[in-house]
């Protein structure tokens, strides 16, 4: 278990949150529980090499109860596919369930919103990721 | 025929008109809004921030009824213009629409250019027939070289010249506006080149990264290259074949990105359909356009050749 790391300038994850254990990893990217929320962290890069990986391990975190949280102040660079992974798991989430994404980088937020996916009944944008400008 | 602003349609109408200078624009403009205005249609003007400014004036009380945009912003890529227009139409549910849009100008680049004459026709293919919507597309003869003006003939079904509206002699239809493609200038010979594979995506990010940099462009404008950059060679080597070739060069206060692979793009629209959230289509080649100043997509017999613009 470790203290996540500081983050980037204009970036901020979810306050107090700390990692646990490893629940994913391939060459590019490591998904890990985090502690005591249900969530999730990431750090690398999500895009076609590993975006149906992603996507299946989201779905296997839906099915308990709650949102789902997912913090990703540490994601260096997500493509189009890997955020249709996350937007097809937000689609398959139950209609009390929602994800919450934390931390997101301006561009990610920026892409989302210019492929049409940043405002999805699924999926929640947590402002957290807006440092002072 | 005389010039008859008021002319019934029912139809998406695409029309040039040729004018010289701006008084001339405003003479020619101001009759089609006003008609606009009065018969309840919904007007919309794209243009220069001069010639907006000449009309609103010259229109009085009838400007409150026009949505006045400026082509440097909606169309500086003019890939985004199809977009703003189906907003446009979508937004009036079914009302008669009335539109100028001024693509072309003289201070256009090539590149551009090209670009703004290939969006001229793809309008005939992307907006559906039964469209009550007229629009007009200026052309100013004093400023253009007479090439342009020969195209805006053969991309435009009608064509209003001094008093004189008529249908073009020209025209290349619908099926011909969806080929028409100008071909691309060469690549300059030494520049920068990577063939590429799955698993190379990082190392094309990379190689865009860096020049990037050492072309001196801003940090945000370098990630947004980079991820469009990213898209175009996800779509090399999922659809074109496995793999693509990168090249990177300097042109005219541009860094220009090229992909080729050996894949076909058969819809000509696929970079500026606005993508609809549910569906699974590609989405790439649209951020692309929505990320870069300009992209020109060409698909020949040997297979697709992407290029991104970015102004350094």
């Amino acid at each position: 278990m470790s203290l996540l790391r500081g983050p980037a300038a204009g970036e901020q994850p979810m306050a107090g949150w700390m990692e646990g254990e490893q629940m994913y990893a391939d060459k590019q990217l490591v998904i890990r529980h985090t502690i005591p929320t249900n969530g999730l962290s990431f750090a690398g890069v999500i895009d076609v090499n590993n975006a149906d990986a992603v996507a299946a391990a989201l779905k296997t975190q839906l099915g308990g109860n709650g949102d789902l949280h997912l913090e990703l102040s540490r994601v260096e660079f997500w493509d189009v596919s890997g955020i249709r992974a996350l937007v097809a798991a937000a689609e398959s989430a139950n209609s009390r369930r929602r994800i919450v994404l934390h931390g997101m980088a301006p561009l990610l937020r920026k892409v989302m919103t210019l492929v049409g996916w940043a405002e999805l009944p699924g999926l929640d944008i947590c402002n957290c990721g807006e440092g002072p400008a | 025929m005389n010039a008859e602003p008021n002319a019934a349609y029912d139809e998406f109408r695409h029309e040039a008109l040729l004018y010289r200078g701006l008084a001339d624009f405003v003479d020619r403009t101001v009759p089609f809004i006003r008609g606009g205005v009065e018969a309840g249609e919904s007007v919309a003007v794209v243009t220069s921030a001069e010639h907006f400014e000449a009309l609103r004036q010259a229109l009085g009380s009838h400007a409150r009824a026009v949505a006045f945009a400026d082509m440097a912003d909606v169309g500086a890529n003019p890939a985004r213009i199809i977009p703003f227009w189906q907003d446009f139409i979508a937004a009036q549910d079914g009302r008669p629409l009335r539109g100028i849009g001024e693509p072309i100008w003289a201070g256009r680049s090539a590149a551009e250019l090209a670009e703004c004459q290939r969006h001229e026709c793809l309008l005939n293919v992307a907006i559906d027939r039964a469209t009550p919507m007229w629009l007009l597309c200026p052309y100013d003869l004093t400023g253009l070289n007479p090439e342009v003006i020969d195209e805006a003939r053969c991309s435009h079904p009608y064509v209003t010249e001094g008093l004189t509206r008529r249908e073009s002699g020209v025209f290349r239809g619908v099926e011909g506006s969806r080929a028409a493609m100008a071909p691309l200038p060469m690549p300059p010979e030494g520049c920068q080149r990577f063939a590429f594979r799955r698993g190379d995506l990082a190392a094309v990010r990379e190689m865009v990264a860096a020049g990037a940099v050492q072309a001196g462009m801003s940090k945000s404008r370098t990630e947004d290259l980079i991820s469009a950059a990213h898209e175009v060679a996800s779509n090399c080597v999922r659809h074109g074949g496995g793999a693509g070739d990168l090249r990177l060069w300097r042109d005219d206060g541009a860094l220009i990105t090229e992909f080729r692979d050996g894949g076909r793009l058969e819809d000509p629209l696929i970079d500026r359909v606005r993508p609809a959230a549910h569906a699974a289509g590609r989405r790439g080649l649209w951020l692309a356009n929505q990320l870069c100043d300009l992209v020109q997509i060409r698909t020949l017999p040997s297979g697709t050749v992407v290029r991104l613009h970015m102004r350094v």
